[in-house]
């Protein structure tokens, strides 16, 4: 009954975009068959042969921008996480925290990446570097917001009741901040897809990336859309992995307390 | 145990932009052991920052503030007081019964001080059994200001400060708490100090009123409430509670500039 009524809210939820979805997809084929389109825009229906016709192309080359974005987006999240936390915990730190993110925020990746890749060398850990670099940001910043986010009033509690730092954290900080803890991850997760497909560009033999570019050399349009939906799918499911685990995880109303100040 | 509050001389001054603000300037303030006492005054009178004074959330400018001879920040150590804020201010990821004992795990469950009632026993005193396992979104404001009672009660607290604690809710609500708060009180026999700006709600909840001035913040009289305990609505027709509340009026606006006919039998305003 319970797994019905879940089934009921998904689809409810889910049939408005897929119908647009549908819809699109079908404008497309109906619109690049009827030759309103220019030749090199293909149908989606080509794009979906090019899949078909060779599965190695996606299995391959999916899977390896997939773990090189999770990767840097590992490591991006744990060194942003406890670097924001001594931001806001040591008071001296918070300028350079910040100002460090935010530049290593606005480098330009195309030009990095090749840079990078004389340094580094341009394997895997190129993709993974580079996909911390795009991610961290989200990171840092909402991790930043969130344990400054409860209020005043609940701060006072806390002290009124001489709860250690420790405990201040525990009870009070740590939880207020997991909404925007949650915000950030979400917004990293298709940074680092972005950030790893990059980084390919800059002389990898496999990944979407990699894929990518050898089908804009090679002139094949439909390779190129493939590889550009694939982006899309990579990068969606990431930000819908922790979309999911926020629901289970953030099971009360942020806010709903200070909603009730007058 | 309970302790008495004294407060003795004290002055508060915040920087503001550029000028110092006297929020507070020379206020003595006595509640004995035990007692009900309320402070009273318009807004900005600096009557919060007293209260956050006697929390030991600031500290005084000047003079000082002790709880039966010791420091607040003492008291606070001790886990001595208990504060309701004006906003119930639960902490929105625990359940009812989880708020409440907020107190006990901050203190650690083996603490000799915890209130003679468990937990779930405060809740039902508050009239909230069969909530524990609710989260404060899916309660009413009154509701969960009720929670934040029982989370103040819970360590048995010697002082508890009280500020505006009803301030957001309905008329009827608010009269309904306020009642159901002084049955609580004289259970627990803890010293109370409220701060309100309703005149009735001062007079009918304690048995004195300090009126404060604004500008600077200053305890401006002091007014006694002879009535009994325990209080009942009926009371607020009393001639005596009348009294009380002229006077507290007067304290407030001064004799003269009351309207004429305000005597006794006139309507007492709203909470």
């Amino acid at each position: 009954m319970a797994a019905a009524g879940t089934l009921q809210r998904t689809w409810a939820a889910s049939w408005r975009p897929l119908t647009t979805l549908v819809v699109l997809i079908a404008a497309a084929e109906i619109a690049q068959r009827a030759g309103l389109l220019p030749v090199f825009v293909p149908s989606p229906g080509q794009v979906l042969a090019e899949a078909i016709q060779d599965p190695r192309l996606i299995t391959e080359n999916v899977g390896q921008t997939a773990w090189r974005a999770a990767a840097g987006y590992g490591i991006a999240a744990s060194i942003a996480i406890v670097a924001a936390s001594a931001a806001v915990l040591v008071r001296p730190l918070y300028g350079p925290v910040y100002n460090l993110g935010v530049t290593l925020h606005s480098i330009p990746i195309i030009a990095l990446a090749p840079l990078l890749a004389t340094w580094i060398g341009n394997g895997s850990q190129l993709q993974i570097a580079i996909a911390a670099l795009t991610s961290q940001f989200a990171m840092l910043v909402g991790t930043i917001q969130g344990l400054r986010a409860a209020d005043e009033r609940q701060r006072e509690l806390l002290h009124v009741l001489s709860a250690t730092r420790l405990q201040m954290l525990r009870y009070l900080l740590v939880p207020s901040a997991l909404p925007y803890l949650f915000a950030g991850l979400k917004i990293a997760a298709p940074s680092a897809v972005l950030g790893a497909i990059t980084a390919e560009w800059a002389g990898a033999d496999r990944g979407v990336g990699a894929m990518m570019l050898y089908a804009l050399f090679a002139y094949d349009p439909p390779k190129v859309w493939l590889s550009v939906v694939l982006t899309c799918l990579l990068a969606a499911s990431g930000y819908g992995l922790f979309a999911a685990i926020e629901r289970v995880a953030i099971f009360w109303e942020p806010g709903a307390t200070l909603a009730d100040q007058p | 145990m309970s302790r008495d509050i004294k407060v003795d001389h004290v002055t508060m001054v915040f920087e503001g932009r550029g000028q110092p603000v006297i929020a507070l300037e020379k206020v003595d303030l006595h509640v004995p052991t035990g007692r009900f006492a309320s402070i009273i005054g318009p807004s900005g009178c600096g009557k919060s920052t007293l209260l956050r004074l006697v929390a030991d959330v600031m500290q005084p400018f000047a003079g000082s503030v002790t709880l039966s001879g010791v420091s607040p920040r003492k008291a606070r150590h001790e886990h001595a007081i208990g504060f309701v804020f004006q906003s119930p201010t639960l902490l929105p990821w625990r359940t009812v019964r989880q708020n409440v004992e907020l107190p006990l795990d901050v203190v650690g469950r083996k603490s000799t001080r915890r209130s003679a009632k468990t937990p779930d026993e405060l809740i039902e005193l508050v009239g909230l059994k069969g909530f524990e396992g609710a989260l404060p979104h899916e309660l009413s404001g009154g509701m969960q200001q009720r929670v934040a009672i029982a989370r103040a009660l819970v360590l048995e607290p010697d002082v508890l400060l009280l500020d505006e604690p009803f301030g957001a809710l309905d008329e009827i609500t608010r009269q309904r708490m306020n009642i159901e708060l002084l049955r609580i009180w004289a259970e627990s026999g803890t010293t109370a100090l409220l701060v309100t700006h309703s005149i009735a709600e001062a007079v009918f909840m304690s048995d004195e009123v300090h009126v404060m001035s604004a500008r600077p913040g200053r305890i401006s009289g002091v007014v006694d409430v002879p009535l009994a305990r325990p209080r009942t609505l009926d009371m607020m027709r009393t001639q005596n509670f009348y009294d009380c509340v002229n006077r507290v009026r007067d304290g407030l606006f001064g004799r003269d500039a009351e309207p004429a006919e305000h005597g006794a039998g006139a309507p007492v305003e709203a909470w």
